[in-house]
């Protein structure tokens, strides 16, 4: 498949885009009011962040990411959900909405397909773990690892199952029959009698490894190893997908998202790159769903409704449907305000609500809006396999990012 | 020697038929002009043979194959691009990443920046937005935009589907006159358009679409000539 064939080469692609910015930034002054009409709707930080050096960014993600597995230790004493919700347990669930959140960003930011039930591949995912370890399962047992890539693999199949037929469908079509494909797996749950309905899983299993009490790590009221290890898939599948995003797949995906029929006479084969972006979104439902059935060891038919489908499609909106790090801010902060601000939990489908519509009309693009930089590398290895010196004298001179950030630096200077 | 060959070919949408019977031939190294009313069925025509719509009879042939079945996508890689009506650019990239999508069915990667330098040449104004964005240029230059990325992927056929369209009058005389030069340059042209005038005088063949069938045809002076068409189409007579 052609999903292998080279994601461009990012560092080096990385590095020159910066080293454009930077010296269109430090170039022209007199000029950024010609170049306005080239600016873009994009943040001041996300400006910043490009304007650095890809070591620059490196070390500031590490930091970042340090910061981040040591949250539930640090335990930060506004942050923190305590004493209304035990706060590495609510870390845990900040995780999971994030990993939910990148998955279904592949299939709504990245390929614009409206997926209003992707809830069940979550439903699949959990009953997949749940079927497999429980004892309450007539089943074959495994260890619970290895359900992971099994209900992957198993989501990813339930992708292309729903994906095949319904993915010639546009736009609103495709989003009642997605809602229909959310409530057929529900119902699926309760009338099967092999899925137990309301009576449910209990003891799903676990990663292996006991403290020296003999106390599994891995228990129900310690969030603090599940956090740890949702944390690290969550980077894996963020890395993999970022790859994705920046080689041929993710600029079929985004010229699908853009124009459909304009990309099928570009010769992308757009129903092909459909079905895989369902299957790779699907795929990181299932994933998130096993995790999340493995850390509550129970699973039920209760959790799997329209609502919850629709708070996963908020979180991507909130965070900015076509960037993965904002799906996961929105993911962490859509699970995050009602375990923190237990006393208006009870409302918050109506706090989300207006929150939408507030961020729709002030910043209809998502807290962090997507920028279309993928194919600014897709230009540079244009320019590498054409055998044109990239670093001609006049491509640094007005450089997508230039102007904007040159304008929000002086607007910054004012300020 | 016949690049593509239509031969009663009839298109429905659902129970309506807007397509009949249409038969057609198009030379290599041709200027072919498609003119008609609105709802004459000259788009229908273009998205049927760049695979966008599928004919419910008939046979299409390229290139001496018989591509009825084949997929849009797989149309452009044996050589049939097109630059479709309202344009069809991507809005949210820049000029430089629409004409790297034009590339995606490519297999040669060697003759891209051939390629590129023919667009840049023949739309210098291409090359001065080049990291502009798609929607924030104007109709004329999104024309031009359209026409350079559907030459990228280097086509034996290209199809224009009403390249003047809105277009300010010394803007149409432009597109036009760079129709005729990218046919120069060995490449086959295929275009509705609803500027009978500019489009016959520029087409060496031509054919009139009514009601989904084809009423006439001759070359493009025969038609310019002809009294019926002067009154239907030219506003004079």
């Amino acid at each position: 498949m052609s999903m292998t064939d080279g994601p461009t080469p990012l560092h080096t692609a990385a590095a020159e885009q910066a080293a454009e910015d930077r010296e269109a930034s430090s170039k022209g002054a007199g000029k950024s009011d010609l170049r306005q009409r080239g600016k873009r709707k994009s943040g001041y930080f996300s400006d910043r962040w490009h304007a650095l050096s890809r070591q620059q960014q490196w070390a500031f993600l590490s930091i970042v990411v340090v910061l981040a597995y040591l949250l539930p230790l640090l335990n930060p004493p506004i942050i923190t959900t305590e004493p209304g919700n035990n706060f590495a347990l609510a870390c845990f669930d900040m995780a999971r909405f994030a990993l939910i959140a990148v998955g279904l960003n592949v299939v709504v930011g990245y390929a614009g397909l409206l997926d209003l039930g992707y809830v069940a591949f979550f439903a699949v995912g959990s009953y997949c773990a749940a079927m497999l370890t429980s004892p309450d399962s007539p089943y074959l047992h495994i260890p619970y690892l290895w359900t992971l890539p099994i209900a992957m693999a198993v989501t990813m199949f339930f992708g292309v199952m729903l994906g095949v037929p319904t993915l010639r469908l546009r736009g609103d079509y495709l989003a009642i029959v997605t809602l229909g494909f959310g409530e057929i797996i529900r119902i699926l749950a309760t009338i099967i009698p092999a899925m137990k309905g309301q009576v449910g899983f209990q003891n799903v299993g676990h990663p292996p490894g006991t403290e020296a009490d003999g106390t599994p790590i891995f228990s129900n009221s310690n969030g603090v190893p599940w956090y740890w290890l949702t944390l690290t898939i969550i980077i894996i599948v963020t890395l993999l997908v970022g790859n994705l995003e920046r080689s041929r797949v993710g600029r079929a995906w985004i010229a699908i998202r853009e124009d459909e029929d304009a990309a099928e006479i570009m010769g992308v084969p757009t129903f092909k790159y459909k079905v895989w972006a369902f299957a790779i979104g699907a795929a990181i439902g299932g994933l998130s769903g096993a995790l999340f059935a493995g850390q509550v060891g129970f699973v039920n038919n209760q959790k799997f409704d329209v609502t919850t489908s629709i708070l996963f499609l908020a979180a991507v909106v909130l965070g900015g449907a076509g960037n993965k790090v904002g799906a996961i801010l929105g993911g962490a902060l859509v699970s995050y305000i009602p375990l923190r601000f237990t006393a208006i939990a009870e409302y918050k489908y109506l706090i989300f609500g207006i929150a939408l519509v507030l961020i729709m009309i002030f910043r209809s693009q998502g807290l962090l809006p997507a920028r279309q930089r993928l194919l600014a590398y897709g230009r540079t290895a244009l320019n590498k396999i054409t055998t044109r010196d990239a670093a001609k004298p006049d491509s640094a001179d007005d450089s997508p990012a230039g102007p904007s950030s040159r304008a929000a630096g002086q607007r910054g200077a004012e300020a | 020697m016949t690049l593509l060959e239509l031969e009663g070919v009839s298109v429905h949408y659902g129970r309506i038929q807007a397509l009949r019977d249409i038969s057609f031939t198009v030379n290599e190294g041709e200027v072919v002009a498609l003119i008609g009313a609105n709802g004459a069925g000259k788009t229908t025509t273009m998205r049927t043979i760049s695979g966008l719509l599928n004919c419910s009879e008939g046979k299409i042939t390229f290139a001496g194959e018989d591509i009825t079945k084949m997929k849009a996508h797989i149309r452009v890689v044996h050589g049939i691009s097109q630059a479709p009506e309202g344009r069809g650019i991507f809005p949210g990239m820049t000029v430089m990443e629409n004409l790297d999508m034009g590339t995606f069915g490519r297999k040669d990667r060697s003759g891209v920046g051939k390629d590129l330098d023919r667009v840049f040449d023949l739309f210098p104004r291409l090359k001065e937005r080049e990291k502009q964005y798609g929607g924030t240029m104007s109709g004329g230059e999104q024309q031009m935009l359209a026409i350079g990325r559907a030459l990228m992927s280097n086509p034996k056929l290209l199809l224009l589907d009403e390249p003047s369209m809105g277009l300010a009058p010394q803007f149409i005389r432009q597109i036009f006159k760079i129709i005729k030069e990218i046919n120069n340059q060995g490449t086959t042209v295929l275009m509705v358009e609803q500027n009978a005038n500019q489009a016959l005088a520029g087409a060496h063949r031509a054919f009139v679409l009514e009601t989904g069938e084809i009423t006439h045809s001759g070359t493009g002076k025969q038609l310019l000539e002809d009294p019926s068409i002067k009154e239907a189409y030219l506003g004079v007579g």
